[in-house]
């Protein structure tokens, strides 16, 4: 744990970027059928920075997020979060790695169907190897209460709505103070109002929680919410000042 | 724990389904156990219940009672074979005769009170005393048919007065009425008047060995063969038959208790598997997600057990007595062991499909 307070001390002193992705490349397949997904790409986020990933369909831009959330590995290059090099890790380290430092907020919310609210957020408390039930109730009422759903809590995801449901996710991505926060798509089942709602929850508590968070996201409309703005095309990885619509919309 | 106990909670539907299957495929199985139990112990009870080691037989008879017949003389043949014992005669005649309750189907066995090829299994009363030709223990299914001690059964034109019940001593699921040889002879001439000019005889005799012989050490007087009471016991037409037949049903229905199992959770784990890649995404072991589907098999088929059980028992309770069934605790434990086990090994089968999802589907979704 001291190795770990002084990297934050020392990132905090001469601001080293906390995720630190450097020429990744990810490709599928051998020869001459091989697709490159992902060429080359870098990019640094520093704590407290809410950044958006903008790309069509097919762009590499999930395969550049399940590499950087330790889902996938690079065919080469480096990724750092912290002192880890998550590029180098075996499946079972990445297993952990995901449980400990990195909260995921899928598209489609992707809850537990048959746990509670607030059984869906205990059970990733449950998931790292050192937890402790009480503390983790404790905080799953704490991000219940913040998220504005202290009355929603018993209830299972069936009851609840897509926004609702879609805060819940947050709660879940948040339970286990995560570095690192990847947020897929989170507006695709939602309306727009809805969707700038989540988005801006989720800027806030990123920014509250000095987490480090990454949205990728197909609409322009959200980027606003973002302090940069990479854009992908056909794997190749673009830092954009977020005004000029990205190549393919 | 948490994902399996939640999931039988909450999504009560789908696991009552397997749990019904389960119950009903116990249910069968205990059932036909059951019938086989009931038809072997029915067949076999004279012979698990007597004293007797071994019996000589005629040796065309193929160790069958009904066809066998030896002369008189062959039971002081055997008493001086070294390594037997006791030697007695022992006589046997199916025969329809008259409870109190009115005809009966019996199977009338003539011993020799205090030698060989004698009932253990006295619950009431006592056997016929030596030279008591009007007296007959009975079986406790004679009892069932309405006679009791002190009443009288009738076979032929010979009757005997019943002075005491054994129990679980039945021959070819025929109630027995155990008398002695000069009564049994007297019945049999009676009822079979082919029989009545021949020279006296015997079924068979029943063989008392000292300790270290068995059947296959002593030398067979001629015309005859020694088989044990366990052989002897298997040698009853159609029991071995009818045990390995229900015995292939019984572990055919095991079989498809485990293929039920297996398609039951390859489905789950389909269903799943876009929900089990979002577990994974989040830092889920595949070890802990078959362990969840691993607790919730057994869980499963403990219930559909238990019901299975319930549900035979009543069936046993409200079954007519001349079905031959009988409930023996040793085949439940063994019945719910291995229905429980054959779960189990068909949901290992969807540990495969849940260790190849892969987490990384999680993300992209609908959109990629």
């Amino acid at each position: 744990m001291t190795t770990n307070t002084a990297a934050e001390a020392d990132v905090q002193k001469t601001g080293r970027p906390i995720l630190e992705v450097l020429n990744v490349t990810k490709t599928y397949g051998e020869g001459h059928t091989a697709v490159t997904a992902v060429a080359d790409a870098s990019l640094s986020v520093e704590e407290g920075q809410f950044v958006s990933l903008l790309g069509p369909s097919g762009s590499g831009k999930t395969t550049l997020i399940s590499m950087i959330g330790g889902l996938l590995t690079p065919t080469s290059g480096t990724i750092r979060l912290g002192d880890q090099m998550v590029s180098d890790m075996t499946k079972k380290e990445l297993t952990s790695l995901r449980a400990e430092r990195v909260g995921f907020v899928f598209q489609s919310s992707n809850l537990v169907p048959f746990l509670t609210a607030r059984e869906n957020l205990l059970y990733v408390a449950s998931l790292p190897k050192n937890h402790n039930r009480k503390v983790a109730a404790k905080r799953a009422d704490e991000l219940l209460g913040e998220l504005g759903l202290s009355d929603r809590a018993n209830n299972i995801p069936e009851k609840l709505s897509g926004g609702e449901r879609q805060r819940v996710a947050i709660g879940r991505a948040l339970m286990n103070d995560p570095d690192l926060i990847l947020v897929d798509e989170p507006t695709a089942a939602l309306d727009t109002a809805l969707g700038r709602q989540v988005v801006q929850l989720l800027a806030r508590e990123v920014k509250q929680r000095g987490k480090t968070g990454i949205m990728v996201t197909h609409d322009l409309r959200m980027v606003e919410y973002t302090d940069q703005v990479f854009e992908i095309l056909d794997g190749h990885l673009t830092k954009s000042d977020g005004t000029t619509p990205p190549a393919g919309h | 724990m948490m994902l399996a106990f939640a999931e039988i909670r909450r999504a009560r539907g789908r696991f009552i389904s397997i749990i019904g299957a389960l119950a009903l495929i116990t249910f069968l199985v205990l059932t036909l156990s059951a019938l086989s139990d009931g038809l072997f112990y029915g067949s076999t009870g004279a012979y698990r219940s007597s004293n007797a080691n071994g019996y000589a037989f005629s040796s065309d008879a193929e160790g069958s009672l009904i066809r066998s017949r030896v002369p008189v003389t062959d039971v002081a043949k055997y008493q001086q074979i070294p390594g037997v014992t006791k030697a007695s005669g022992v006589g046997v005649l199916l025969s329809s005769g008259t409870g109190p309750n009115g005809e009966l189907d019996l199977a009338v066995f003539g011993i020799e009170p205090g030698g060989a090829g004698v009932p253990t299994t006295l619950t009431s009363g006592r056997l016929p005393e030596p030279g008591e030709d009007n007296a007959a223990a009975v079986d406790k299914t004679v009892v069932d048919k309405g006679a009791g001690i002190g009443s009288t059964i009738k076979v032929g034109d010979r009757a005997v007065t019943v002075v005491g019940v054994t129990q679980d001593s039945n021959y070819q699921l025929q109630p027995t009425i155990w008398t002695t040889v000069p009564t049994w002879r007297a019945m049999q001439s009676s009822v079979r008047p082919e029989t009545r000019g021949l020279a006296p005889n015997y079924s068979a005799v029943a063989l008392e060995f000292a300790s270290g012989t068995t059947a296959a050490s002593i030398p067979p007087v001629n015309g005859t063969a020694v088989l044990s009471t366990e052989e002897a016991a298997l040698a009853i037409p159609g029991v071995k038959e009818q045990r390995s037949t229900l015995n292939s049903i019984i572990y055919t229905t095991l079989l498809v208790a485990a293929l039920v199992v297996a398609l039951f959770f390859a489905l789950i784990v389909l269903e799943k598997r876009e929900l089990f890649a979002a577990l994974k995404a989040l830092g889920t072991s595949t070890r802990r997600l078959a362990n969840t589907v691993m607790t919730q098999a057994l869980v499963a088929s403990v219930i559909g057990v238990i019901i299975g059980i319930v549900a035979s028992r009543i069936l046993g309770l409200v079954l007519p007595a001349q079905v031959p069934t009988l409930f023996r605790t040793e085949s439940l434990i063994q019945i719910s062991i291995f229905t429980i086990v054959a779960s189990v090994i068909g949901a290992l089968f969807s540990l495969r499909r849940i260790a190849r999802i892969d987490p990384a589907t999680a993300l992209g979704g609908a959109l990629q």
